[in-house]
């Protein structure tokens, strides 16, 4: 979980050097969104674009995705509260921009932290047929009704890296099995309104 | 196979045959392989589960196959001491007893079966949740379905498998559910 250091807001002045407000921007979501493992790289992609030594980039590359990851934790969605972490001899109009470039995606970098959150395997996909069996080597005709359903589940994102791992369950329903399953999903529902009336 | 088998004490390995025969009876949906692996385990017996899957494996085509041949006790008996790799006495005698007590009642079942190229749904289970904090938000209140679903793979081997759904995604899953129903219905 990134704390704001106090080296921070000195390496974040480098940003004066950027060549434009979206190059800016551009820079503080892929801040956010790397891992801090990615950083290294990152940085050295920046590198060029700012014209900075290869530490000083390391340095502010740091430095935004430790302030956006901050901003995200906290949960800010005033300018005041952004504003507030800077300190005062902090440069006016750089502090003014990255405060807009923040509130503008705060929402978007709140869902994507949620998406990757730990958590167990998540739902991806679901497909499903019914079929009719009519015959088998042991019965010659029948009208069996039976449901296949497939899902696709992803492994833990953040197990996975870049990778995700996505496997297919594939299961059989009979009338009665599928009739078990739709009542206990109607008691999720039933406790989800619950939940949403209090 | 054979050599596992001797690791297993005789009290789960009949266990094991009788969940198996139950299962070729469509008595039980399936066999808990993982959890009867647990117990073997507890009690000190170094086995894992691929190893025991195996063995299950192996106990459920015998015993199919013997009831597909109507074989007597004696003569599956028999086809076992002149298998490649000999079993251990006790286990013998086992299969013996539940061949005895249990086989014949294995009728080539004059049901639909299982097709079994996919797992059968066995059992769901759920758990409503809200996630209220994390390492990257203070304050979530996210709320969240986990489901558990139990299926018997094709070799009627239990396993669970769990994972999480949005609000939304959950949904969608009920309303497509209801939507197999109704379809079930009208074929």
């Amino acid at each position: 979980m990134a704390a704001l250091r106090d080296g921070d807001f000195a390496a974040l002045q480098i940003l004066l050097k950027a060549p434009s407000k979206d190059a800016v921007r551009q820079l503080c979501q892929e801040c956010f969104s790397s891992p801090p493992a990615a950083l290294g790289p990152l940085a050295q992609r920046a590198c060029p674009g700012l014209a900075v030594s290869a530490q000083e980039a390391e340095q502010l590359v740091s430095a935004l995705h430790n302030l956006t990851r901050h901003v995200v934790y906290r949960g800010f969605t005033r300018a005041e509260d952004i504003l507030c972490l800077f300190p005062e001899n902090f440069h006016q109009n750089l502090k003014n921009l990255l405060t807009k470039i923040i509130l503008e995606n705060t929402s978007a970098w709140r869902n994507e932290a949620q998406a990757s959150q730990i958590s167990l395997p998540r739902l991806v996909d679901m497909d499903w047929r019914v079929d009719i069996k009519t015959s088998s080597d042991s019965i010659a005709r029948m009208a069996v009704p039976t449901c296949l359903l497939q899902l696709k589940i992803q492994e833990d994102a953040a197990l996975c890296g870049n990778n995700p791992v996505v496997s297919a369950l594939t299961v059989e329903l009979s009338k009665e099995t599928l009739d078990t399953m739709l009542e206990g999903l109607g008691r999720i529902r039933d406790q989800l309104s619950a939940v949403a009336n209090k | 196979a054979a050599d596992k088998i001797r690791l297993i004490p005789q009290d789960f390995f009949a266990e094991l045959c009788e969940q198996i025969i139950q299962h070729l009876n469509h008595k039980i949906p399936g066999i808990n392989t993982a959890e009867l692996c647990q117990r073997i385990q507890t009690s000190g017996v170094d086995i894992n589960i691929g190893d025991l899957a195996k063995i299950a494996n192996t106990l459920s085509f015998l015993f199919s196959t013997a009831a597909r041949n109507n074989l007597s006790t004696e003569e599956l008996v028999t086809t076992l001491g002149s298998g490649v790799s000999t079993l251990p006495k006790h286990a013998v005698q086992v299969i013996r007893h539940v061949w005895n007590e249990q086989g014949k009642a294995i009728a080539v079942s004059e049901e639909e079966g299982n097709m079994a190229t996919v797992g059968q749904f066995v059992d769901m289970k759920w758990k409503l949740g809200v996630a209220m904090s994390s390492d990257t938000c203070r304050s979530l209140k996210y709320p969240y379905v986990t489901v558990t679903l139990t299926v018997a793979d094709p070799s009627g081997q239990i396993t669970d498998k769990s994972f999480e759904m949005t609000i939304p995604q959950f949904k969608n899953f009920f309303r497509q559910f209801k939507e197999m129903a109704s379809v079930l219905e009208t074929v």
